[in-house]
């Protein structure tokens, strides 16, 4: 208990769309140096993105995570049988914006169910948890960028043409 | 012009009118093709110019969206690739080209967690790569058509620079000699008759 409030009052605060404070290796290092190694397994299993299939205190985070994924995969299957999707969590808005802003309304949409979450649950696994989560969020906010994404696009449109340039 | 050795007989002759009957019935034909041809390399390089808009126009839809592709969580570059582009020969005006079809890409399927814009970029990296690979077939398209151009220019250069006035001019010439040659042996054999006639009196 004293090391996750050593931990939480260490970390700085998070605020959705700021750049993010630190790097999750970062984190990761303080939260390694401070939880116990089973309270550390446990955060390092479970991610914003990807199966989480931690079970028991952490239910909600997760059944929160596979909600969004099985949005997400509803959005699918409408756009391949052309109909109009049936959303049980994100709002239906994200159907309508570009991809940009739909990945931003989902990742909003995300940190306020991990603020909801977290309430209540001061200086607990959970709190350590939706921290990570939340960092998580905000690094993958902070690679959205024009500049690469154009230089991302160039190269799977036109890879040989960028290897000459390279070369030049 | 360089000067040109010419038999003065009458094959040579007849040899020399073929050549100039065939020439000026071949030059309009080259005239045409070389028309044709032009004509197909500039709605080639039309539809080239549409494309490249299309693919602007595709970008700049895209600029609203383009930062999301730098995403740290996906590389794109896995799930989209190019495995082959098919075409199918065909004659442009007489020339053999290779016409573009489609092309056949090796895609990676997307999980359920794999985020939702990469289906949109997907989408349009395919479409935007089927544009440019239309472009690289009509660019050999216009290659060939050129390096054909060439010739036939060449072929109407030599009909209408050596072939046609060469042949005028060796038909001229023939005849000529062969006229002073008859006008010759004319004035010849009327000598002799005379010289005979001469002689008969003496």
């Amino acid at each position: 208990m004293s090391s996750i409030v050593y931990l939480m009052c260490s970390l700085p605060s998070l605020t959705f769309g700021q750049v993010p404070p630190m790097l999750l290796d970062e984190f990761n290092h303080d939260a390694k140096s401070q939880l116990s190694v089973k309270k550390f397994e446990l955060l390092k299993a479970i991610n914003i993105q990807g199966d989480n299939t931690t079970k028991g205190r952490l239910k909600n985070i997760t059944s929160m995570l596979s909600e969004v994924q099985q949005d997400l995969s509803e959005i699918r299957k409408s756009r391949v049988q052309k109909r109009q999707p049936y959303l049980e969590r994100l709002p239906r808005t994200v159907i309508t914006v570009n991809p940009l802003e739909r990945e931003k309304q989902i990742m909003q949409w995300q940190w306020e169910e991990l603020d909801s979450i977290e309430s209540n649950k001061i200086f607990t696994l959970i709190q350590v948890i939706v921290y990570k989560l939340k960092l998580q969020i905000l690094c993958r906010i902070h690679s959205f960028n024009a500049e690469s994404g154009t230089q991302v696009l160039a190269s799977v449109i036109n890879p040989l043409k960028n290897e000459e340039d390279k070369k030049w | 012009m360089v000067s040109i050795k010419i038999k003065y007989t009458k094959t040579e002759r007849a040899r020399q009118k073929k050549i100039l009957k065939v020439s000026e019935r071949m030059l309009p034909l080259f005239e045409a093709m070389e028309k044709s041809l032009m004509a197909t390399v500039n709605t080639i390089s039309e539809r080239i110019e549409q494309i490249r808009e299309q693919i602007e126009r595709n970008q700049k839809a895209t600029e609203s969206w383009i930062a999301v592709m730098s995403d740290s969580w996906v590389n794109i570059n896995e799930f989209i690739s190019v495995h082959k582009i098919i075409t199918k020969p065909t004659d442009v005006t007489g020339v053999r080209v290779q016409q573009f079809e489609s092309v056949d890409f090796k895609v990676i399927p997307v999980n359920d967690d794999t985020p939702l814009w990469v289906d949109d970029a997907i989408e349009l990296m395919q479409e935007q790569l089927q544009l440019l690979a239309e472009i690289e077939c009509l660019t050999e398209q216009i290659n060939l058509l050129e390096k054909e151009l060439l010739d036939v220019r060449a072929r109407i250069k030599l009909f209408e620079n050596r072939r046609i006035p060469n042949a005028k001019i060796a038909i001229r010439k023939i005849g000529q000699k062969l006229q002073d040659d008859e006008r010759l042996t004319i004035a010849t054999a009327k000598v002799v008759k005379i010289r005979k006639q001469a002689e008969v009196r003496v």
